[in-house]
Parts: C-alpha cells; sequence; structure tokens
C-alpha cells in the first residue's frame, strides 16, 4: 500500500471512525482517500481481520465507541437539555455538534464549550418573539454556566467580604466604593424563566415547559456547590454593573432608573439584597476609593 | 512495599480515584495503600475535585495517569499540557506520570480514544522521540501502558511486547502492564497472552492494572465496568511472579459499585500473590460466550466529574 506513512494512516482512520455515517460510509468518502489511496474493498491491506471479525467490523468498533462515548459526556454536562428534547433529538443535536466542533482540547471538560455557540449558529431564522429554539439556547448557557462555576476559581480557601462591611461602611465612603465580585460569579439574562424549570427537572418531577418571560440568574459557588439565584431586573442591573467595575453609588443609580418601586423603599431593599449577596457570597472585598 | 523498578517504590494495592467515590473517601479515609488519578481531570480544576485531590495527596501516595498524551500521534507534542503535567505533578507529589501507548488524534482533533500504532521500525523511531522529548521535559522517567486494541495493522512487523520492550530499552521510560489490556487484545488479535508477558523486561514494570471487560459474540471489550475475570486474574499471578511485585492498581470506570466493592476487589491480588504459580491455561478461548454485548462500549478512564447543584 502507497502512502501508508504513520501520519498518512492516522489521518484516515481518524476521518474513517469520526464519519457519522459509520465506517463503510467513512471509507468512501474523498478525505479518506485522499490520505489513502485505496478501494474500501481493499480495507484489509490497511487493517487485518482477525478469525472472527472483518476489517470493517473491528474499525468499526472505534467508530462506534467515538459518538457513544462524546455523547455520553455531553448529556453529562447538559441533563436538563436532554431532557427536555429527549435522547434521540439530543443525539442527533450532539453528532452535529461533534462534527461542527471536534473535540481540540485534552480535557472532555472542555467538549461543551462550543455548544452554545452551535446552537446560536443553526437556530432557525424565525424574526419575533422568543421561540423553542431561544428556549434551547438559554438552558445550555444555564448548563454550560453552572459547569464552569463547579469546576472553576472560587473562594472557597480565601475569606470573603464580611456581611458586616457593607452596611458598616462609612456612609461618606459607600457610593464611591466599589465592590470586587468573586470569581466563580456568573449573571444570566435569560428569556426564559428556567430556575423553577431547571430545579423541576433535576429533581426528576413533572413540569411544563416555561412560557416566554424575561429573567434574570446569579450563579456562583460555596463550599464548592453550585448555588443559583433568582434575580429582579434591578438587581440584575445593580450585581452586572458592579461585576464591571462601577462604583455602589452609580451602580444604583442604574438599578434605580428601572426600580419599579418608591426610593425609600428601594434603600429598604438595598439593604436586604446585599445581605443576601454577601452571605452567598458574591462579594470578595471592597476597594474604597 | 521494598522492591522498586526504575527507583520506583512498589506502593502496594491502591485504587483508581473516581468521583463517584470523593465524599466515602473524605468521610472514612479507607485504608487503602494508594491512588492513581486521571491527570486530565485535575489539570484545570480549581473546584472540588482539585480540593478533593489535595486532601488525598496530603494522606496517600499518588500517581497521576493520564489519557492524553498521544504519544504515537504524528501531531506536534504539546507543550501548554506538558507543562500542566509537570507542575500538577510536583502540587501533588505525584509518584510517577503514566499514560498509553497510543495516538488520540491528529491535525488538532482530540478523539477521546486510546487509538493503536502499527508496531514497525518507523513508528519505533516516532515513538521513541517523543518519549525522550516528553522526559527531558517532565525531568522523570514516563511510563506507558499498553492499551487494549480492536485492530492490528498490515504495516505491523513486529508484536506489541517487542515494541514496548524496544521503548523501553531505547528511552529509559517504566512500562505499566495492564494485564486486562494484554487478556483483551489477545482474544481480540488471538496471540498468546502468557508469551506477551513473559517476554516483556520485567524489571522495567513499574505498575499494573487490573479491571473487568465485557465478552461480546466475536471479541472482547475493555469496558472497566466489573470484576476482574479469572484469566487475567492468572495473567497477573503470572506478572507478579515475573516482576517480584510492583504497585498494582484497579480500574471500574462505568457501573461503578461502593467504594468498598472495589478495594476489596484490588484486595484479591493478595491470594495471587501467595499462591505458587501454577501451570497457566489462559490463552484465549475458541469461542467467546454467546453473550451479545454489542452496544459495550470501551470507556473513557476521563469519566466527568459532574457539577454538584443546589
Amino acid at each position: 500500500m502507497k502512502n501508508q506513512s504513520l501520519d498518512n494512516l492516522q489521518r484516515w482512520m481518524q476521518s474513517v471512525i469520526t464519519h457519522p455515517g459509520g465506517v463503510e460510509a467513512g471509507l468512501a468518502t474523498p478525505a479518506a482517500r485522499a490520505h489513502l489511496e485505496m478501494m474500501p474493498a481493499d480495507i484489509e491491506q490497511v487493517i487485518e481481520p482477525s478469525h472472527s471479525q472483518s476489517s470493517i467490523e473491528r474499525l468499526s468498533i472505534y467508530a462506534g465507541a467515538y459518538y457513544t462515548r462524546l455523547i455520553e459526556c455531553l448529556q453529562a454536562e447538559f441533563p436538563v437539555f436532554r431532557q427536555t428534547v429527549g435522547d434521540d433529538a439530543f443525539a442527533d443535536f450532539a453528532i452535529d455538534y461533534l462534527q461542527r466542533y471536534p473535540s481540540q482540547s485534552y480535557t472532555l471538560a472542555k467538549l461543551g464549550e462550543h455548544f452554545v455557540a452551535y446552537l446560536r449558529e443553526t437556530k432557525p431564522a424565525q424574526p419575533g418573539a422568543a421561540n423553542w429554539a431561544d428556549f434551547l439556547i438559554d438552558l445550555a448557557r444555564l448548563e454550560q454556566t453552572i459547569s464552569e462555576v463547579f469546576d472553576g476559581p472560587g473562594i472557597e480557601a480565601r475569606s470573603p467580604l464580611p456581611d458586616s462591611n457593607v452596611p458598616t461602611m462609612n456612609a461618606d465612603q459607600f457610593p464611591q466604593a466599589r465592590l470586587t465580585t468573586v470569581p466563580c460569579l456568573r449573571l444570566l439574562a435569560l428569556r426564559f424563566s428556567l430556575h423553577d424549570y431547571y430545579t423541576a427537572i433535576r429533581a426528576n418531577k413533572e413540569v411544563s415547559l416555561p412560557q416566554p418571560k424575561d429573567s434574570w440568574l446569579a450563579i456562583t459557588r460555596r463550599d464548592y456547590i453550585v448555588r443559583r439565584y433568582q434575580l429582579s431586573h434591578p438587581q440584575f442591573v445593580l450585581l452586572d454593573a458592579l461585576q464591571h467595575g462601577q462604583t455602589i453609588g452609580d451602580a444604583i443609580t442604574c438599578a434605580a432608573a428601572i426600580y419599579p418601586g418608591q426610593l425609600d423603599q428601594l434603600a429598604a431593599d438595598l439593604q436586604q439584597w446585599f445581605h443576601i449577596w454577601t452571605a452567598a457570597p458574591m462579594f470578595e472585598k471592597p476597594f474604597p476609593v | 512495599m521494598s522492591s522498586s523498578q526504575l527507583g520506583y517504590s512498589n506502593l502496594g494495592l491502591g485504587v483508581g480515584l473516581r468521583s463517584t467515590h470523593f465524599s466515602h473517601i473524605l468521610e472514612h479515609w479507607p485504608a487503602v495503600d494508594w491512588f492513581e488519578v486521571i491527570s486530565e481531570n485535575f489539570l484545570d480544576s480549581a473546584g472540588r475535585p482539585r480540593y478533593v485531590l489535595e486532601q488525598i495527596a496530603e494522606r496517600y501516595p499518588v500517581v497521576m495517569h493520564g489519557v492524553s498524551l498521544s504519544i504515537g500521534s504524528t501531531d506536534p507534542l504539546n507543550f501548554a499540557y506538558l507543562a500542566k503535567l509537570k507542575r500538577l505533578a510536583r502540587e501533588v507529589n505525584a509518584r510517577w506520570i503514566s499514560d498509553h501507548l497510543c495516538w488520540t488524534g491528529v491535525v488538532g482533533i482530540n478523539t477521546h480514544d486510546l487509538l493503536p500504532v502499527p508496531f514497525n521500525e518507523k513508528t519505533l523511531r516516532h515513538v521513541v522521540s517523543r518519549v525522550r522529548t516528553v522526559q527531558d521535559f517532565l525531568e522523570r522517567p514516563l511510563v506507558l501502558e499498553n492499551p487494549s486494541s480492536y485492530v492490528t495493522f498490515a504495516a505491523s512487523t513486529m508484536p506489541e511486547w517487542e515494541f514496548l520492550s524496544r521503548v523501553s530499552e531505547q528511552t529509559g521510560c517504566g512500562l505499566l502492564l495492564d494485564v486486562n489490556n494484554v487478556y483483551v487484545s489477545s482474544v481480540n488479535h488471538d496471540f498468546d497472552p502468557v508469551e506477551y508477558i513473559s517476554n516483556l523486561p520485567h524489571h522495567r514494570i513499574v505498575q499494573m492494572h487490573l479491571a473487568g471487560h465485557t465478552p461480546c459474540r466475536t471479541h472482547l471489550i475493555d469496558t472497566h465496568d466489573n470484576h476482574v475475570t479469572n484469566p487475567v486474574w492468572e495473567l497477573y499471578r503470572l506478572a507478579h511472579q515475573k516482576t517480584g511485585g510492583v504497585s498494582s492498581l484497579l480500574e471500574w470506570d462505568a457501573k461503578i459499585p461502593p467504594f468498598p466493592i472495589v478495594h476489596a476487589e484490588v484486595l484479591k491480588a493478595r491470594q495471587y500473590m501467595a499462591a505458587e504459580l501454577q501451570p497457566l491455561n489462559v490463552s484465549a478461548p475458541q469461542s467467546l460466550p454467546l453473550e451479545n454485548h454489542s452496544s459495550a462500549t470501551p470507556p473513557h478512564p476521563a469519566t466527568l466529574v459532574f457539577a454538584e447543584v443546589e
């Protein structure tokens, strides 16, 4: 067999065993034949048959394992997405995704890192209100964020900002102060209300699909367990501004602009919000200007 | 724990660390001799997996076992990955670093499978060169494992045991002898597993792996999802006798039972160490059991660590 260098052999074998149509379809592709000049019937010149299996049957063990294994990994990273669409539809998504974004990392932890982008790129063009595709994108964003927060940097080994610091900070300093959010804090603005739906599916409870409704979540981690917090729109705006380095005063101004109640009520709410967020914890330490 | 191969101590009987056992281990600190961890699961972790590893490394010897080195690939070596391996090994005081004689992908892709190479002189030169580069970078001998395989190449000109022996002799690397992989491949490729183990350079075998497999109608799949079978234990007995005893570890990667069952499985090795070596008859069966686990899939040991969510 000509051109059977190790490089050609590996490129050929990879293109054959990763073909979604199976080994026989993979053998017939121009890509495979570009690496090894051979008719599919001549495969025994590359892969030996065994006493009980043909060359194609032997190679098919690797081909079958490739998608099965990686689909299982994606199912584990997106368990609620999988339950929502069902196993067959999930496998269809996964196989298409893996062809567009084959793993290029040494770790399976990054296998799903482009899944949200893939869903956005392949979303049917339907202008107007949020639809089923937007729901799935929201769901994938939530689950990918949870995975990222679970294994990413946290503050378990550090001392978070004591709860008492925020309310007791010198009143004059408070508006000019900036708060550093913990590295595991992620803020999500979603087109569907996913919090209760996610909780119910994870608990194997019956739940109907949520209707389109803007929602906001904070995802963080304490004691190595991922925690989810539902936010109102003003809360999201306030936290988002703080996370982007704005002063507490400026962040509150942003939140106040969309706060639906009276300002004296906002002042009371702020005290309670910061208490919850500090206990979460969402802040590391203050940086008074 | 007396003998040493390439200067590496016999750590005793260990268990592969899997995330399903994290809580049990942290609560009970079981009397396990040592743990082997899948390197890739911890290289970038800053969450609970890394915390658990640090706790374990303070109390037990730890060995790092990788699945993405891709030493047989024609793609360039990934030095950023190697740097992370080196750093993690230093941080958890890994006794050695192992991976497989395989390739995992080319043109930048990782199939996350342990794919076989043809055993010939060209591949030998390629692998030897890369092992030397890796060892120079890591500043320690690499330990290479024989993978289970499901194909053989027409381009091969020597048996796997000879290829591994020559890689080890030419580079000074250690060997991780997976006796279950030897058995699985011997059935799939119709070779004599006793001859395979007898011909290896036993002084270079640093560690052994034990695991379960699944019989299909025409072949065996290395599923790591069950108890170790008798033929594999017999091969272990032979390898123990040939090596004089080296660190041994059980891998259980699918349908993982509670930790005490996994631990008890590896402790069975004691009876095969103590017993006199009898004439072995572990050649491939003439006909495999008629179980048809056609959907059995070779597992990937880099089992994902699933997020814990409130």
